[in-house]
């Protein structure tokens, strides 16, 4: 991270001045955006002989981006060497824990050793303006040419075929056999072009996040870590989102904690202002003393597609394919909240199957199918698919699940663990009443655990 | 900011948008489609939604709200919350715009 301001970072790149070269045709396919998914479609192209050229909108790769903070790594590492990659710290522990607005906590914690291991479960977080922009590089020394500060406004189509981008460069048209649409989740150019609807409402979710300065140590000795281990926390309850479907998450890097909340921007729009849940959620007793005495660093933002695999668009068109979130590729199930692997997965599929069918000089919508297909049979949409009945479920039980379930597992701990002269059956019984009335006694009970008995199948 | 505070000291959004680093497009990328559609509006959802308070509607405004594209951390939750999809909104030009340190 440059400390004096300039936003061009270490990256040596051709950049564009005045007037554009005229590229039409150099290049075998043009990337949309140089965060996750694109850039993982430029490294497996360029891997493979093909000249690609990315375009970023910002100053550089990761400038515009911003995730919660864990990133899985199992296809990065098969795509660069990532003992070279800025990461933050792997996650030594995650942990779940049920917050009320009455200030109780309810947690699981889980610190398997294995995960002190190399290769850490994959599991790292990351800052993505450094992570993405360390990627990008690593597709650029592959061969991929990148283009930073150069916005996509517009496709170039000849009849159905698209066949090229038009920028905000004057004479800004860039032809090629294929693009490759890796906008991120505010997927304008795909909108813009048909080949998706903007998704609904109801199916995204908005997260605001800080970044907090703190040193080594405290982080250390506030989250019971050592050397490059590092915690994920995950927060649920009406004292971590209010009255709105989501959650919050805490996470530390090496330097500084990664603090914030998502949830649906239908609840927001309903009064659950942004500010107001991330001053709530970071005043909570179990979550203000992890950030007290932190400098706050940057504040940013960002939407969340979480429709699912109901409201993923076509992947694949004549000449062009969608990657990453434009695709609207993210699990949110509660317990796993993925994306970025997803991301990167499909930006491998989908440049491995333009390597294919370029091969055999193609580039229509039959010819680049291998994506969708080798997609549909990777864990990302079997894993979107899955899961696909639990953003819907979790919303229909949102007062059970987000208000009368921490609030009954808090007064029943209260209750088992209460100190005076009774005896422990009467702790015991007023314990499990408490849970009963709170599940609608056994039948309650037994119906709510068939109802989420997918988690576990 | 106070540090007398018992657990994290109030933080007003001027505060929280000062940590971030903007280079001025000089131009906004958002804007409303339609106006009337604006007067006719109650809710202000773009209001509320919005985690930068780029939107605000005045008191004794027409309704259409003003709109400080210079605080936009291009997070799109406008563009998704307004329930007559009247918000307008691309991408800032050649670079302008939020530029993340950390993300």
């Amino acid at each position: 991270m440059s400390a004096n301001g300039t936003e061009s970072g270490a990256l040596q790149l051709p950049k564009l001045q005045s007037e554009t070269p005229n590229y039409n045709d150099t290049y075998d396919a043009i990337i949309v955006g140089a965060g996750l998914a694109g850039t993982a479609a430029a490294l497996t192209m360029a891997r493979e002989g093909l000249d690609v050229l990315m375009l970023e909108r910002g100053p550089a790769p990761g400038t515009k981006n911003v995730f919660g903070g864990v990133l899985y790594t199992p296809t990065i590492r098969e795509l660069v060497d990532i003992d070279s990659a800025p990461m933050e710290r792997y996650i030594a522990e995650k942990r779940f824990s049920m917050l009320t607005s009455n200030g109780d906590e309810t947690a699981v914690s889980m610190r398997p050793g294995a995960w002190r291991d190399e290769p850490h479960n994959d599991s790292y977080t990351v800052l993505r303006r450094r992570f993405d922009e360390w990627f990008a590089k690593q597709a650029v020394e592959a061969g991929a040419t990148l283009i930073t500060e150069t916005t996509v406004t517009g496709l170039i189509r000849d009849g159905h075929k698209i066949v090229g981008v038009e920028t905000d460069r004057p004479d800004g048209e860039i032809r090629a056999p294929v693009v490759v649409l890796a906008e991120g989740a505010n997927s304008l150019v795909s909108e813009g072009a048909d080949l998706k609807d903007r998704p609904e409402r109801e199916e995204v979710a908005v997260s605001v996040k800080e970044v907090f300065k703190l040193d080594r140590e405290t982080i250390d000795d506030r989250f019971h870590l050592d050397g490059d281990a590092g915690a994920a926390y995950h927060y649920f309850g009406d004292g971590a989102v209010g009255e709105a479907v989501g959650g919050g998450f805490v996470y530390t890097n090496k330097r500084s904690v990664s603090v914030g909340v998502a949830y649906r921007i239908e609840d927001a729009a309903h009064g659950q202002t942004p500010e107001a849940t991330l001053n709530a959620f970071e005043s909570h007793p179990a979550v203000a003393p992890l950030i007290r005495g932190g400098r706050r660093i940057e504040y940013s933002a960002h939407v969340i597609p979480e429709g699912g695999a109901k409201a993923m668009p076509d992947l694949v068109h004549d000449g062009a394919v969608v990657v990453g979130d434009a695709a609207g590729l993210v699990l949110n199930n509660g317990v796993h909240l993925e994306g970025t692997n997803m991301a990167v997965e499909s930006g491998y599929h989908a440049g491995k199957a333009i390597v294919a069918a370029l091969a055999d000089d193609r580039s229509d919508e039959a010819a680049l199918a291998a994506y969708p297909r080798d997609l549909e049979d990777s864990f990302v949409v079997q894993n979107l698919r899955h899961y696909d009945w639990f953003q819907r479920t979790i919303a229909d039980d949102r007062q059970f699940l987000f208000e009368d379930l921490p609030r009954a597992l808090a007064d029943a701990e209260t209750e088992y663990f209460k100190m005076d002269r009774s005896s422990k059956d009467e702790h015991t019984d007023a314990a499990r009443d408490r849970l009963l009335d709170a599940a609608g006694g056994w039948f309650g009970a037994a119906k709510r655990a068939w109802r989420f008995r997918r988690m576990l199948s | 900011m106070s540090t007398a505070q018992p657990h994290v000291p109030d933080v007003s959004i001027e505060d929280r948008l000062y940590t971030v680093k903007y280079r001025d497009a000089g131009e906004s990328h958002l804007g409303v489609k339609n106006p009337d559609v604006c007067v006719d509006c109650t809710t202000n959802e773009c209001m509320q939604v919005c985690p930068a308070a780029v939107w605000t509607v005045e008191e004794d405004s027409d309704g259409v709200p003003s709109i400080a594209y210079e605080n936009c951390l291009e997070c799109g939750t406008c563009r998704f919350g307004c329930p007559y999809d009247n918000v307008e909104w691309e991408y800032p030009k050649t670079g302008g715009g939020v530029v993340f340190k950390q993300g």
